[in-house]
């Protein structure tokens, strides 16, 4: 299996819990015969791959430098992303099985990668913006839910950490409960059923 | 017969979605193409009441969801609207079998989703830039103009070939952005005459009557009313002219300097000689260029200058500002009158020339009518676009891409 992972936040760059969580879940992966790629951002260690127990990782960095907000740094950077995604891909003899997006930033790079190379991906839920910043409604924030909507309708797989968040997505987007998985991240079986997750998003999908 | 060569345009804008001069621009452009053999998917912003797919002489339009959420600013809009536009338009390559050989951008308002959709593909990218912020506000001035900027110039530099309209533009894109001269090619922009003959045996008296008396001469502008399009010079200019001709001024287009400029009007006594029309639909243009007794181009920035080639190719007689691509399209003294930029004391003196001289406006709008057919043809902007595709496509092929 072939995987690539989205993460804004990777090691050395730790911005809250992701990063460590998802080079923990790397690492796990290629452990388990995945062969794993990261994209990730990165202002200063941008350029060609690492790669350490097993990972190959690639960081990306943003054309534009200037950005009057988190919205348009965002927006751009994804194309970064996609294009490091699909350097990957057409490396790869053009099969890469899935990729895991990490939170909403690197989703609209996954929805063109879906929509373009026919890889499916799991939205891998780390929080909601309604949870973020409560009982706001400007125009920002409905820009970053329509994004998570988008996502969430485009994924193929919704995974979450827990229950409660599971019940969250169908409450507020209405996903429908069968297409979203809680993988509890400190089950004895957690990369298990990581794996069962991936199994499940590419079953029945063959390459053109 | 399947088409050699296929093309994926990108643009924020295609009728009947007219906020500027792309919009017309892609809708000829794409129509010539389509003529000379080349299969041209358009892929722009919805519009209400326009179908999401339609077929326009052979030509594929597909409206994508624009983002119809209120955004913070413009420019964010413009990036989640990009979103939506790649993420559509990579369906649509996708169902296509990928063949599409190149992707065409216009502007920055489309460079994320060409430079997106050039990478998942692996297919070349050309950009046409119609215009810089550098040169739209006449310098860099904010964070927010300096990321537009850096799009563009990001745009620039994931292009094949950057397209130009003019020499000018040439020289101007070259400077902002740093590029190599031989990443540009100069393909001007066109008109199309033909669309003026419908109008051309019309009695317009009735339809004259109703903006300016008969004893006033008909001075027009055409323009958003920003400020490089200098309406505000024109305004200013209107009590010099008034002194030697009786005139009204009848200003089309919307923007953000409106208010402003009818203050400006009001301050000055003005307000029966000065007329806002707002936004007018095709026919009434067209009608108020054939009625007009001068059209004027005042513009301070200028990357090419479309609304005088329409004007010249209406039979109006042109005042323009000697800048930027207007420098180029008219010749003084033989196809339109060319007055300093940003002095309304020259532009007075301009339109005052062509109103009081009918045999002198008589002799430039015949000189400009003939040029326009000669020199701005669509189908040999056509060629020259289609030419500089497969040169691109022939460079492409032996690539480690193809």
């Amino acid at each position: 299996m072939r995987v690539i992972i989205f993460s804004w936040e990777y090691p050395p760059r730790i911005v809250g819990q992701l990063a460590e969580y998802v080079s923990n879940l790397a690492v796990q992966l290629a452990k388990n015969n995945v062969e794993t790629y990261v994209v990730t951002y990165h202002d200063y260690l941008t350029g060609p791959s690492d790669e350490a127990g097993g990972v190959k990782t690639f960081r990306v960095t943003n054309p534009v430098r200037t950005h009057v907000g988190v919205l348009t740094w965002v927006l751009t950077l994804n194309q970064e992303v996609e294009r490091a995604a699909a350097n990957i891909y057409y490396r790869a003899n053009r099969q890469v099985d899935l990729i895991d997006v990490y939170d909403w930033h690197f989703i609209p790079a996954a929805v063109t990668l879906k929509k373009a190379l026919n890889i499916p991906f799991v939205y891998s839920l780390e929080s909601l913006e309604d949870h973020r910043s409560p009982s706001v409604n400007s125009p920002f924030k409905m820009a970053i839910k329509s994004v998570e909507w988008t996502g969430l309708y485009e994924a193929k797989m919704v995974s979450t950490e827990s229950n409660w968040m599971r019940d969250e997505v169908f409450r507020i987007y209405k996903v429908p409960l069968e297409k979203v998985k809680v993988v509890l991240p400190d089950a004895a079986n957690w990369i298990k059923n990581v794996l069962g997750l991936y199994e499940t998003t590419i079953r029945g999908r063959n390459f053109k | 017969m399947t088409p050699e060569l296929s093309v994926m345009m990108l643009s924020w804008e295609f009728p009947p979605r007219i906020i500027g001069g792309i919009s017309p621009h892609i809708y000829y452009l794409s129509r010539s193409l389509g003529k000379s053999g080349v299969k041209v998917y358009v892929v722009t912003c919805d519009f209400p009441g326009a179908p999401s797919h339609e077929i326009i002489d052979g030509v594929e339009v597909y409206r994508i969801d624009s983002y119809k959420n209120p955004s913070p600013d413009f420019a964010t809009w413009v990036y989640l609207m990009n979103v939506n536009m790649q993420r559509e338009a990579a369906a649509l390559v996708n169902s296509l079998d990928r063949k599409v050989n190149v992707f065409h951008a216009h502007d920055w308002l489309v460079a994320t989703a060409g430079i997106g959709l050039k990478h998942v593909f692996r297919k070349p990218l050309l950009a046409t830039m119609h215009s810089t912020e550098v040169g739209r506000r006449d310098g860099i001035h904010s964070d927010y103009e300096k990321m537009i900027h850096e799009t563009e110039a990001w745009l620039t530099y994931e292009a094949w070939k950057v397209i130009c309209c003019s020499d000018y533009m040439v020289s101007h894109v070259r400077w902002a952005f740093g590029l190599p001269l031989d990443k540009l090619v100069m393909i001007s922009n066109g008109v199309n005459a033909e669309t003026y003959t419908k109008v051309e045996r019309e009695d317009l008296s009735m339809f004259r009557s109703k903006f300016a008396l008969p004893e006033e001469k008909i001075v027009l502008f055409v323009g958003r009313l920003v400020y490089e399009k200098g309406a505000h010079v024109l305004v200013n200019a209107a009590p010099k002219v008034l002194e030697k001709a009786d005139a009204k001024f009848i200003i089309v287009g919307n923007g953000y300097m409106k208010e402003q400029l009818s203050s400006l009007v009001k301050s000055m006594g003005l307000t029966h000689k000065v007329l806002f029309t707002g936004f007018v639909d095709d026919e009434t243009l067209m009608k108020l260029q054939k009625c007009a007794d001068v059209s004027v181009v005042p513009s301070l920035f200028e990357p090419f200058g479309i609304v005088a080639l329409e004007a010249m190719a209406a039979k109006s007689p042109v005042v323009v500002s000697d800048t930027g691509g207007l420098s180029e399209i008219v010749e003084h003294d033989v196809t339109g009158v060319k007055v300093y930029t940003n002095n309304p004391d020259s532009l007075a003196w301009g339109i005052t020339k062509v109103l009081l001289d009918d045999v002198y406006a008589g002799r430039i709008k015949t000189n400009a009518y003939r040029k326009v057919q000669e020199k701005y043809d669509w189908n040999k902007i056509a060629q020259k676009t289609k030419a500089a595709y497969e040169a691109v496509s022939n460079q492409y092929s032996k690539s480690f891409w193809a």
